[in-house]
């Protein structure tokens, strides 16, 4: 056992309950800023763990190595970190619009937080599991956070109902896998997995597994709860299901395909580029006819899901070495980290007084804020992926890793015609938004919108990631390269 | 009668599709999400079950987590049905329906 891998979860944790203590000795009108000291708190978690000072820089395993420190989690760590403060900023900016408990919307994010880094861990089931279900449950609590909203609570109860059903899957299948193999350990599961290449009964609980992970990353077809979810819930808590939910789905998903199954997940190829393929067609398809902007974000989400299973599908073709698929996926991402925040914080600011988030309400954004006008715009077409933004080489470096596997799997061909297909539909809908920040004449007289420092900081470093990812992509293919090497054999 | 491990995963089996089936059809939202807590406590006897005849303590101690979790799970989801119901006066699925395209 080997506590001080764990040293940044605990203070994570230890970091929430502090916030749900000084909740209560705080005066009801500074609760607010307890927000700021918590993305501070996280701010120099981020800079130690960058700097790797003391114990945050060590890597190995612990708990009978159920718990995995390696390149591939530090990777994931800082992503989480990094999209937490973003959200706790954007969280500041919302707060006006929850009623009350403010400092325990922080906390949730917080102990959300705490999740997603356990899962970015995660070398067992069993761990797997219980960092699954802190995310989800701290989610329903975040989704439903504005009880006096009747969409805020439908959301909730949609998202609890599909989740729930997802976790009895996931139990289920993980039931099934320990009944056949005796092992709930990745690493001790990788060496008898391939035994059992031909056990229905195996298969079936891997396949369940896998179920649960869908309903996280949004792939179809477990993508129904989204648009609704998106639409329903608090802004910030969509930003953070869009990025941190998402991308700790991925993480446990890649540790899962190609740590504890890596014999199976090769003769699974076909089956990934088939839920690759429709999950990008639906999600994009069903983004044309929206006219809520959160809701053709869930839309977007679902497709952008689509294009980085077409990473791992390109992963579970190469053999030995799975570092370009990988590190297309890792690169795509950190772009969608930003990009995706980007728009959010910009619905955060622009929506505040509108009952809906309808798209006609972000006509004539351009009179009222330049600045908030240019970002939406930019993460539109970072989404769309058009250069130079992070979008673009995103998409170029998947469908680069995917096309180079088309000699070993003609398939490969087919997965990457429907993704540019994919992405021309997506320029419909994207531009739709953009047409309306600069093109649509705005409510007359409507006052100019004030950005606050913190929040102007944070989408000038959205927007420098963007253009960064995108015009000098080297250093970040580099640094995701070398996570990936975990999951080589 | 001996009682062997496939006794207990056709109970097991069969409990999950009783709440997959509840799932599915049953339109009240307390209904669901006691047929999805009857899923999860299937999946509980499996693993029980596999582990007690493998010899092999890890299932059982999962199964702990899964209780402890699951409790969390049905707190979380109590309160906001309760919390729809005072809003909306009702827990049927089928007033649900303030988000459409």
């Amino acid at each position: 056992m080997n506590l001080s891998l764990i040293s940044l979860e605990i203070c994570v944790v230890a970091l929430g309950m502090a916030l749900l203590l000084a909740d209560l000795w705080l005066p009801p009108g500074r609760k607010r800023l307890l927000g700021y000291a918590a993305a501070a708190g996280l701010g120099l978690l981020l800079v130690a763990n960058l700097g790797g000072f003391g114990v945050f820089g060590s890597t190995g395993t612990a708990f009978g190595g159920m718990f995995v420190q390696d390149g591939l989690a530090i990777f994931f760590k800082r992503f989480f970190l990094l999209a937490a403060i973003l959200v706790l900023l954007m969280a500041i900016e919302f707060s006006d619009r929850i009623s009350a408990g403010i400092a325990e919307y922080y906390s949730l994010i917080v102990f959300a937080l705490a999740g997603m880094l356990f899962a970015a861990s995660a070398n067992d089931f069993a761990l797997l599991f219980v960092s699954l279900e802190l995310i989800t449950v701290t989610f329903y609590v975040l989704t439903s956070f504005q009880r006096a909203r009747l969409v805020s609570l439908e959301a909730g109860v949609k998202y609890l109902v599909i989740g729930a059903l997802s976790t009895a899957f996931t139990v289920f299948g993980i039931a099934l896998v320990y009944g056949i193999s005796g092992r709930l350990n990745f690493g001790e599961l990788a060496g008898v997995a391939g035994q059992f290449g031909d056990n229905k009964i195996f298969l079936f609980g891997l396949l369940l597994v896998l179920t649960g992970l869908g309903f996280k990353i949004v792939a179809f077809p477990f993508q129904i709860w989204a648009p609704d979810v998106y639409q329903g819930a608090p802004t910030p808590t969509a930003a953070f299901l869009a990025i941190g939910s998402k991308a700790a789905g991925f993480v446990l998903l890649l540790r899962v395909l190609f740590t504890a199954v890596p014999d199976i997940t090769a003769q699974w190829t076909n089956l990934l580029i088939v839920f690759s393929a429709v999950t990008i067609l639906y999600g994009n398809l069903c983004a044309i006819p929206q006219r809520n902007v959160k809701r053709l974000l869930g839309y977007s989400s679902v497709a952008h899901a689509g294009y980085l299973l077409l990473g791992v599908a390109a992963m579970s073709t190469a053999g030995q070495d799975r570092s370009a698929g990988g590190s297309a996926m890792l690169f795509y991402l950190s772009g969608y980290l930003f990009t995706v925040l980007a728009a959010f914080t910009v619905i955060t600011l622009v929506m505040r007084h509108l009952e809906s988030e309808d798209i006609s309400g972000l006509a004539g954004l351009n009179q009222r804020s330049p600045l908030l006008a240019a970002t939406m715009t930019l993460a539109m077409v970072s989404l769309a992926g058009i250069p130079p933004l992070a979008g673009f080489f995103g998409k170029f470096l998947l469908l680069k890793a995917l096309i180079e596997q088309g000699a070993a799997n003609p398939g490969c061909y087919c997965l990457a015609f429907t993704a540019v297909a994919g992405i021309v539909i997506s320029l419909y809908y994207y531009f739709g938004v953009i047409r309306a920040i600069y093109w649509s004449p705005g409510p007359a007289a409507a006052p100019p919108i004030a950005v606050s420092r913190p929040i102007r900081i944070s989408i000038y470093v959205c927007i420098a990631g963007m253009f960064y990812l995108g015009l000098f992509p080297g250093v970040m293919v580099t640094v995701t390269t070398e996570a990936v090497k975990a999951l080589n054999r | 009668m001996h009682v062997g491990l496939e006794h207990y995963l056709a109970v097991s089996a069969l409990l999950f599709a009783l709440g997959l089936f509840g799932v599915l059809v049953r339109r009240n939202l307390l209904v669901i999400y006691m047929s999805l807590e009857l899923m999860l406590n299937a999946a509980n006897l499996a693993l029980v079950s596999f582990s007690s005849y493998k010899n092999n303590p890890d299932g059982q101690v999962l199964v702990f987590f899964i209780i402890s979790v699951a409790a969390a799970e049905v707190a979380v989801g109590l309160a906001l049905i309760v919390a729809l119901y005072r809003k909306r006066k009702t827990t049927h699925v089928e007033d649900l329906t303030t988000m459409k395209l």
